[in-house]
């Protein structure tokens, strides 16, 4: 290829870079499936009990961490207009969570809090270090910055901080560093995760990429960082009203604030989607727009966990909390956005060189459409049934949810090695 | 869009062959898309410049259209050097799209 001025395409990453994590995190949500309907009693219990925290730590780093990781290795030169630093790091960094999240997963299920847990954390944080320090030097070295990159990288350093503060929690147990025991700081832990890792990551490169999808020629930049200083600026308070041990309806400050900023962000998304050129919206873009739309939906429940702190239903509501975030949300844009990413790099990998030649597959046709289609299906009526057997506390309904919550990630999982394994044809 | 060039003739056999790169996502051809600005024959160093864009700057297959887009130049005119000159100035937007190829997008 002979490139004559200044510019060039963006130079994607390796398909070798991002195919073990979108191996690793179709496995975890088979995991967490199976686990879960194994485990649906602890859906009736205390949030804080060994299957619930085994259950959270497969689904947030096993599934929705590192598909976001294998997913940012290819998209974070997107976002920069640059090429990653290192394929060296993204491999370590890749060893470092494959290894380190089953331990912790294990050590959480069996609840033992000592050497195997302490190894999990220990190579998770080396895992996300490696990722940092990756994403880092690619940006240093780039030429261009803009707000989905600065989304990313900030949410990439409070990944690092939860990450920390988990490290820190789970030798709490055992050494005593912390003034409160490990439970008090759950909620802190969770919520740097949930708001600053997973909700910053999302937006950054959903912003992006929707519109993108969409043939939208939609941009607000002004808007984005609004959503942007919000998001931080609620999480930061969050941390404050937390540390300072202020009164609960203080926490009404950041969820206003955060949610003022799912709202923008909303609205920039449904303006995307107004203005597009490209009329027909595939089931994966729609997948994924319903996952914005879902992001409400863990607020309205953290609303009445507030109103309902000295009543016994507040406990099965953080349950449903949780699961509307991990199950919900998070999972609804992965189910989306993986056939909207990952036939695209095994479909560079397989026929870019020879697109011009002869007819080559759609990289849509390296999937099966109809097996996506049943998934969605069997995803949003698993996730109503759950939702509602956490709300009644009854482990028939519990079952039947989880059974069909189970059928979507063998689906889904159909799908991602259909595309992975893919030939040229 | 008119696409500029200063070889009518072999412009339309180039034009030909650039049918046959399809932007992966949309799956619409590079010329019905109103990718390709301009295309510039220069007899004397015997090379071609196809001056073209993307629909985004951030296009993750914009390595693969452009590689396409000089095999396909490089099939059609093998004694020819093919440069693909990429450029965001004038940005794409939707009226650079022909008829046919609104017609795609929009049924």
């Amino acid at each position: 290829m002979f490139i004559a001025g200044n510019n060039s395409p963006i130079k994607n990453t390796s398909y070798k870079v991002v195919f073990p994590f979108y191996s690793y995190a179709a496995l975890s949500f088979l995991v967490a499936t199976i686990l879960i309907l194994n485990n649906t009693s602890a859906f009736t219990q205390h949030y804080f009990n060994p299957h619930t925290l085994a259950i959270t730590h497969t689904m947030a780093l096993g599934w929705g961490t590192m598909i976001i990781l294998g997913a940012s290795h290819q998209l974070f030169p997107v976002l920069i207009e640059g090429k990653l630093y290192s394929n060296f790091l993204a491999y370590l960094s890749f060893i470092f969570a494959a290894t380190g999240i089953p331990l912790l997963v294990f050590a959480f299920y069996t609840f033992n809090m000592g050497l195997v847990a302490q190894a999990g954390a220990t190579l998770i944080n080396l895992a996300v270090i490696s990722y940092l320090v990756n994403l880092w030097l690619s940006m240093s070295n780039s030429k261009k910055q803009n707000i989905h990159a600065v989304f990313a990288l900030t949410a990439v350093l409070w990944l690092f901080t939860t990450t920390l503060l988990g490290f820190l929690l789970v030798w709490n147990y055992t050494s005593n560093l912390l003034s409160e025991d490990s439970v008090h700081y759950l909620s802190l832990h969770a919520h740097l995760g949930i708001i600053g890792w997973f909700l910053l990551m999302i937006m950054g490169v959903g912003s992006r990429l929707i519109p993108m999808f969409l043939i939208s020629k939609y941009e607000n930049v002004k808007r984005l960082w609004w959503v942007y200083s919000l998001i931080n600026a609620g999480l930061l308070s969050f941390i404050f009203i937390f540390i300072s041990s202020l009164k609960s309806l203080l926490y009404f400050i950041p969820i206003a604030l955060i949610g003022l900023g799912v709202i923008l962000f909303g609205k920039h998304i449904y303006q995307s989607y107004a203005k597009r050129i490209r009329k027909k919206v595939d089931e994966q873009v729609k997948t994924s727009m319903l996952s914005v739309a879902l992001t409400v939906v863990p607020i309205i429940v953290l609303i009445a966990i507030i109103l309902l702190f000295t009543t016994g239903n507040s406990v099965k509501l953080v349950l449903l909390y949780g699961f509307t975030i991990f199950f919900g949300w998070i999972t609804t844009i992965i189910l989306g956005m993986t056939f909207k990413t990952l036939p695209f790099i095994i479909w560079n990998k397989v026929y870019s060189s020879i697109a011009s030649l002869g007819k080559t597959p759609n990289p849509k046709e390296l999937f099966n459409n109809t097996i996506f289609i049943a998934s969605a299906i069997t995803y949003i009526i698993g996730f109503i049934i759950f939702g509602l057997g956490i709300i009644q506390t009854n482990i028939l309904i519990l079952n039947i949810g989880a059974i069909f919550l189970l059928i979507t990630a063998v689906l889904y999982n159909f799908n991602v090695f259909k595309i992975l394994l893919h030939k040229k044809k | 869009m008119d696409i500029k060039t200063n070889n009518d003739i072999k412009s339309n056999f180039a034009i030909t062959s650039l049918y046959n790169v399809i932007d992966p996502e949309i799956g619409l051809n590079i010329i019905d898309l109103g990718l390709v600005y301009e295309i510039d024959f220069n007899e004397e160093r015997k090379d071609i410049v196809v001056t073209m864009t993307l629909t985004t700057q951030f296009c993750p297959m914009g390595e693969s259209i452009v590689e396409s887009t000089t095999q396909a130049m490089q099939q059609s005119f093998p004694e020819d050097k093919i440069l693909v000159n990429l450029i965001f100035e004038p940005p794409w937007n939707q009226s650079m799209i022909s008829e046919a190829g609104n017609t795609f997008l929009t049924s």
